[in-house]
């Protein structure tokens, strides 16, 4: 019976994907369109990546200049341990190796990146977005990697709702709104008044938490803008003046289409299990007696122009972009030269293609649909594009702006691990499972046994 | 009468309620094949959805599947196979010569049992280099000959299962050592050895850690390390629907290895239950 069970389940799988394998689907759109493909120089370059991104770069490159090129995806968790392994084993082969900046810190340190100074990086500085040629140095201040984009964060927002609650959509007056805690406080309550909420989770600010350096001169910081943060997410939580969904849970995508039911703290931490929010169906069914309500804003970095856009189904058009509290970034794929590699020359011609080269960014906002390139020449050419689904805003010049005011000497490698256990502390007071002070403690505790080399004035 | 059909039925609806737990995640892995990103974080349904084609196609263009099956066949069937009749070897020396330092071996394997693989990954590798084996199979199949695990669990079946006198009247016979293992001890030892090496196979299909270090060419990649970067998309949603259609790919190899030993596994089960 077994037996039968699995062979049947089996050729199920293979039948239903035989009728499909050599169908035709839609095929990806071609990355060397525009180039007319050069003869092959008979030279090489290795990439390793955690992003797909640069599968296309480098099919570009490839038709462009002739240089073969091999590109390895790696799946991004697993991305540092495989780049440090080979590196430390002395590994020659990869020539372009890459880094989220939360990575970057740690790779500096045991010098998996080349110096691209020595390449002649340094006469390019004034043509990258300031904070990304920022990220891209080590602490040293020698440039060893570079990003093709910026990812600065801002408030997505409903222009219909801000029109009816607050009488005007224009972004700069909807960022007052948005100026700091405080006055976020204050707009939750009169959109709840109004029969909205301002978020959809609680966590929509978090991007815009960085105000202060974790770290500094070796000490744990833990600033009066933290426990601000802290509490302005205990007064969200608290005050009932969210939608209770988690980020990127069910109801946290429903609420950028449309009205989503109002759901309770308990079914948010899931003590209360009567509503299954991962389940779309089970979920509008067990929530239709719910009060339904309207989300007006989203905290998302740059790239969330690409999420809302797949989600946002009859309200676009209806969206729009402001800053926030707040200058924030995350994310973005950085490049740079394992310093293992015996071709850096070739190497640095390639990095400069993907990110110093104006023909290249400009393709790329085409073939990635909307991507923020880094390079000022480029967003202050698009600066007067307009984008439907956000009200005809000029998204370009906003991000540019944007990511100006982003100031990265207050970020610290340390920040993935230390936010982390403050995010716990945070869960902890809101939801009442510990008071503040209790929680503060372990949040010091988590610190100290992680980076026993911190020093904690408690 | 009337209380044993009850507590039958009882008893079957039971039973389906715990096939039917077991079966869902399956039937939700294929129908979500055939679903987009966008629908999956949406949530989840039983009705099959229309992106099947965008979902193959999106493996596609980051892999061929085939290939990845192809190459972790190379390396899982021989590593397997290895791991069963080495490791078969070793029960058999362990249990039934008396030797001096045989508890201390013993007693060495069991402390290996209890290292992770994880934490000589960086010396590994740096043997492997300087022994030009990076993108090799080798090290990825070799090192199976010696699974502390399996020897540890064939020894005991077969101290329990061998009868001492079948192997004095083979020596009697004037078979030789070697003869007897492979002529006696073996295919007594068959279903304990079929069960390990189904659990082996299932091991060696699946890991990851070592051809994801190991392996830098995309040609000779595992299927499960290419399976992995689909999640490198910029776009966390767009790759759910591959995924799950990747995935679903993967574990066919492994129903069909299931199916043609699962009567093997079923013996070995009951064979401790007829014993003495």
């Amino acid at each position: 019976m077994k037996k039968l069970l699995s062979l049947a389940l089996a050729l199920i799988l293979v039948l239903s994907l035989g009728t499909v394998a050599f169908a035709d689907g839609a095929t990806k759109a071609d990355p060397t369109e525009g180039i007319e493909p050069a003869e092959l120089t008979g030279e090489k370059l290795v990439v390793w990546t955690l992003a797909d991104d640069l599968v296309d770069f480098g099919a570009r490159y490839q038709a462009a200049t002739g240089v073969e090129m091999e590109v390895v995806v790696i799946a991004p968790e697993d991305y540092p341990t495989k780049v440090q392994t080979a590196l430390v084993g002395g590994e020659t082969e990869p020539d372009i190796i890459v880094g989220e900046p939360q990575m970057l810190g740690d790779m500096f340190s045991y010098g998996a990146f080349a110096d691209l100074d020595a390449l002649g990086a340094e006469d390019y500085a004034d043509q990258i977005v300031d904070y990304v040629w920022a990220v891209g140095k080590d602490p040293e201040g020698v440039q060893r990697a570079i990003s093709y984009q910026i990812t600065p964060a801002g408030i997505y927002y409903r222009r219909d709702i801000a029109e009816k609650v607050f009488g005007t959509d224009d972004p700069d007056e909807i960022g007052k709104h948005f100026a700091d805690y405080s006055t976020i406080l204050e707009t939750a309550q009169t959109l709840k008044d109004a029969g909205y909420r301002i978020f959809s989770s609680d966590s929509e600010i978090g991007f815009f938490a960085g105000l202060e350096p974790w770290v500094v001169d070796g000490k744990l910081n833990l600033a009066q803008a933290r426990l601000d943060y802290m509490d302005l997410v205990v007064a969200l939580y608290q005050g009932d003046l969210t939608a209770y969904a988690n980020q990127w849970s069910t109801p946290w995508y429903q609420a950028m289409s449309g009205p989503v039911p109002i759901l309770t703290a308990d079914i948010q931490n899931y003590a209360d299990d009567s509503v299954n929010v991962w389940d779309a169906e089970a979920f509008a069914e067990q929530t239709a007696d719910m009060q339904q309500t309207e989300v007006f804003a989203f905290g998302l970095p740059s790239w969330g122009v690409l999420t809302l856009r797949d989600n946002v189904g009859e309200t676009s058009g209806l969206w729009g972009v402001c800053a926030g509290p707040e200058y924030g970034m995350s994310g973005g794929t950085f490049i740079g030269i394992s310093e293992l590699s015996e071709k850096k020359e070739l190497a640095w011609d390639f990095v400069k293609f993907c990110t110093l080269n104006e023909d290249t960014a400009e393709w790329w906002i085409t073939f990635s649909e909307g991507d923020t390139v880094s390079m000022k020449s480029v967003l202050e050419a698009h600066k007067d594009d307009e984008n439907p689904v956000y009200g005809n805003q000029k998204l370009y010049a906003f991000w540019q702006k944007q990511a100006e005011g982003i100031d990265y000497s207050k970020v610290t490698q340390y920040d993935k691990i230390i936010g982390d256990a403050w995010g716990a502390a945070i869960s902890a007071v809101k939801t009442g499972v510990s008071t503040k002070e209790d929680a503060i403690e372990e949040f010091y505790d988590t610190v100290a046994y992680t980076y026993p080399e911190i020093e904690i004035e408690r | 009468m009337v209380g044993y059909r009850i507590k039958k039925g009882l008893l079957y609806a039971f039973l389906v309620l715990l096939a039917a737990a077991c079966l869902f995640p399956f039937l939700l892995m294929m129908v979500n094949a055939t679903r987009s990103g966008v629908e999956i974080t949406r949530g989840f349904t039983l009705i099959p959805g229309s992106s099947l084609k965008d979902n193959m196609t999106q493996v596609f263009n980051y892999f061929n599947p085939f290939l990845g099956i192809r190459n972790s066949i190379i390396v899982a069937v021989p590593a397997t196979l290895l791991c069963a009749y080495f490791s078969t070897l070793t029960a058999y020396g362990l249990g039934f010569y008396k030797f001096h330092g045989n508890k201390f071996i013993f007693f060495m394997i069991l402390m290996f049992m209890m290292i992770p693989g994880q934490l000589s990954l960086i010396g590994f590798y740096n043997l492997c280099s300087k022994l030009h084996l990076v993108n090799s199979y080798i090290p990825l199949i070799v090192p199976s000959i010696a699974s502390a695990g399996t020897v540890f669990f064939l020894r005991q079946y077969i101290i329990s299962s061998m009868p001492p006198a079948l192997i004095e009247a083979a020596r009697m016979e004037g078979a030789s050592e070697f003869y007897i293992f492979n002529r006696i001890v073996l295919p007594i030892s068959k279903p304990a050895v079929a069960t390990m090496g189904i659990m082996a196979f299932i091991g060696n299909w699946n890991n990851y850690l070592l051809p994801m270090i190991l392996i830098t060419k995309n040609e000779k990649m595992t299927l499960p390390v290419m399976m992995a970067t689909l999640r490198s998309s910029t776009d966390i949603q767009r790759n759910q629907g591959a995924i799950y259609l990747a995935v679903a790919i993967s574990v066919i190899p492994i129903l069909l290895v299931f199916a043609c030993f699962s009567k093997y596994i079923i013996s070995s089960v009951t064979a401790g239950a007829v014993k003495e």
